[in-house]
C-alpha cells in the first residue's frame, strides 16, 4: 500500500516537472520572438522629411531636407540594445534550461536571477523610450522643446508599436520568473 | 527488598530532573541569517524609496530671465511618473517590512510568506525599474541636449534643479538593486527548504 501511493507520488512529481518544462519553453521561445520583432520594428525605422523653414519673412518658406532615425535619440539606442540582449539571453538561457532539466540547482538558480535583471532592463527600456516618444508627441513648452511626431508621423508610429511588443516581451520575463516562483512554492514541503 | 530503594529514588529525582530539561530548548534556536537579512534589505528599499521621492519634490529652482521661470518636477509627465511610481513601491516594501518583521519574531509560517513576497517584490522591481529608466532618459536629454531634433540643454541653466534630479534617481537605482537582491535571497531561501 505505502509503495503503490509512493510510486503515484513520484509519477505526479514527474508529471508536475515534464507540464512545467513545456510552459517554460514556451514561455522562453516566445520572448525570444516578442523581443527580436520589437528590435527590429525600431531598428528599421526611418522617415526622410522636406521641412518648410522660414528664413526671411518676405521670401517663400525653403523646403529643408530632414530625416528621423532611431539612432538619432540615445533612449532609442538603449532600447535596441536591450532588447537585442534580452533576444539573445532568450536563446541561451531556452538551450541552458533544455539541457539542464532542473538537475543542477545551481543552474537554475542562476537562470532565474538573470531572467530577473533581464526583466529589469527590458522594464526600464520600455520606461526610457516610452518618455522620450512622449516629449517628442507632445513637445515641452517649459524647456522650449518642440514636438517631433506632427512632422514625422510614419516614425513616430513605428516607435509606439515597437514599445507596444517590447512590453509583452517585458511581461513575458515577469511571467517567467513568477513561474519558477510557483515551482518552488510547489516543491516545499510543508 | 532491593527494589524498595529503587522505588524510592525515582520519584525523588524526578523534580529535579524536570527544571533541567526545561531550561536548554529556548536556547538551541539559531539565529536566522536569511530573516535578517530579508528585514534590513526591506528596509534599505523602503528609506532609498522615500528619500528618492522626498529629493525629488523639494527640487524647485528659481532664476530670473528677467522673469522669474522656475523648474519642478511636475513640467515633466516622467518625472511625475517616477514620483508617484516610488511612492507606491515605497509603500509596498513598507508592508512587506513589517510582514517579514513579523515572520521572524514568529517563525513557522516563513515558507508561504516568503512566496507571496516574492510576487510583490518582482512587481515592484518592474515598477521600479521602469520609472527609473523614463526619469533618466528625460534627464539625460536634459543634460546633452539632442541637436537633430533641436532640443536644448536644460542643465546648464539650472544647476540645482539638475543635481536634485540626478541623485533622486540615483537613489531610485540602488533602490531597484536591492530589490534584485531581495529576490534573490527569497528564491535561494525557498530553494534550501526543498527535499532533494
Amino acid at each position: 500500500m505505502e509503495t503503490e501511493s509512493h510510486t503515484i507520488a513520484k509519477e505526479i512529481g514527474v508529471a508536475n516537472k515534464q507540464t512545467i518544462r513545456w510552459n517554460d519553453f514556451v514561455l522562453r521561445f516566445l520572448a525570444f520572438v516578442v523581443t527580436l520583432v520589437a528590435a527590429i520594428v525600431l531598428g528599421v525605422s526611418k522617415q526622410n522629411e522636406l521641412v518648410p523653414v522660414q528664413l526671411v519673412p518676405t521670401l517663400p518658406p525653403i523646403n529643408v531636407p530632414a530625416s528621423a532615425k532611431w539612432s538619432y535619440m540615445s533612449a532609442f539606442v538603449y532600447f535596441v540594445i536591450v532588447n537585442a540582449i534580452a533576444c539573445a539571453y532568450a536563446v541561451i538561457s531556452l538551450v541552458l534550461s533544455l539541457a539542464n532539466k532542473g538537475k543542477t540547482k545551481g543552474l537554475s538558480l542562476t537562470i532565474i536571477l538573470f531572467d530577473l535583471i533581464m526583466m529589469a532592463l527590458l522594464y526600464s527600456s520600455v520606461g526610457a523610450a516610452a518618455a522620450v516618444g512622449l516629449i517628442g508627441y507632445k513637445g515641452n513648452t517649459h524647456v522650449r522643446w518642440n514636438k517631433v511626431c506632427d512632422v514625422f508621423g510614419k516614425f513616430c508610429g513605428q516607435v509606439v508599436a515597437a514599445i507596444a511588443i517590447s512590453l509583452v516581451g517585458s511581461i513575458l520575463f515577469l511571467l517567467l520568473v513568477l513561474l519558477a516562483t510557483v515551482n518552488l512554492h510547489k516543491n516545499i514541503r510543508h | 527488598m532491593a527494589s524498595e530503594p529503587a522505588k524510592v529514588v525515582p520519584p525523588t529525582e524526578a523534580p529535579v530532573v524536570e527544571p533541567e530539561k526545561a531550561a536548554p530548548p529556548p536556547t538551541t534556536q539559531p539565529t536566522d541569517y536569511f530573516a535578517v537579512a530579508d528585514v534590513v534589505l526591506r528596509l534599505l528599499v523602503f528609506a532609498s524609496a522615500l528619500v528618492s521621492v522626498v529629493v525629488m519634490s523639494t527640487s524647485k529652482e528659481t532664476k530670473m530671465l528677467p522673469n522669474p521661470r522656475p523648474a519642478k518636477f511636475t513640467h515633466s509627465p516622467a518625472l511625475i511618473y517616477f514620483v508617484a511610481a516610488l511612492s507606491v513601491a515605497g509603500f509596498f516594501s513598507l508592508i512587506t517590512t513589517l510582514g517579514s518583521l513579523y515572520s521572524l519574531i514568529k517563525p513557522g509560517c516563513s515558507a508561504k510568506i516568503i512566496s507571496h513576497f516574492i510576487v510583490i517584490d518582482v512587481l515592484l522591481l518592474g515598477i521600479v525599474a521602469s520609472a527609473t529608466g523614463a526619469a533618466g532618459s528625460v534627464t539625460y536629454v536634459g543634460l546633452k541636449g539632442n541637436t537633430h531634433v533641436r532640443w536644448g540643454k536644460v542643465c546648464t541653466l539650472y544647476g540645482k534643479f539638475c543635481r536634485y534630479v540626478g541623485a533622486s534617481i540615483g537613489v531610485s537605482l540602488f533602490a531597484s538593486v536591492m530589490l534584485v537582491l531581495l529576490v534573490l535571497l527569497s528564491v535561494y531561501s525557498l530553494s534550501k527548504k526543498i527535499p532533494k
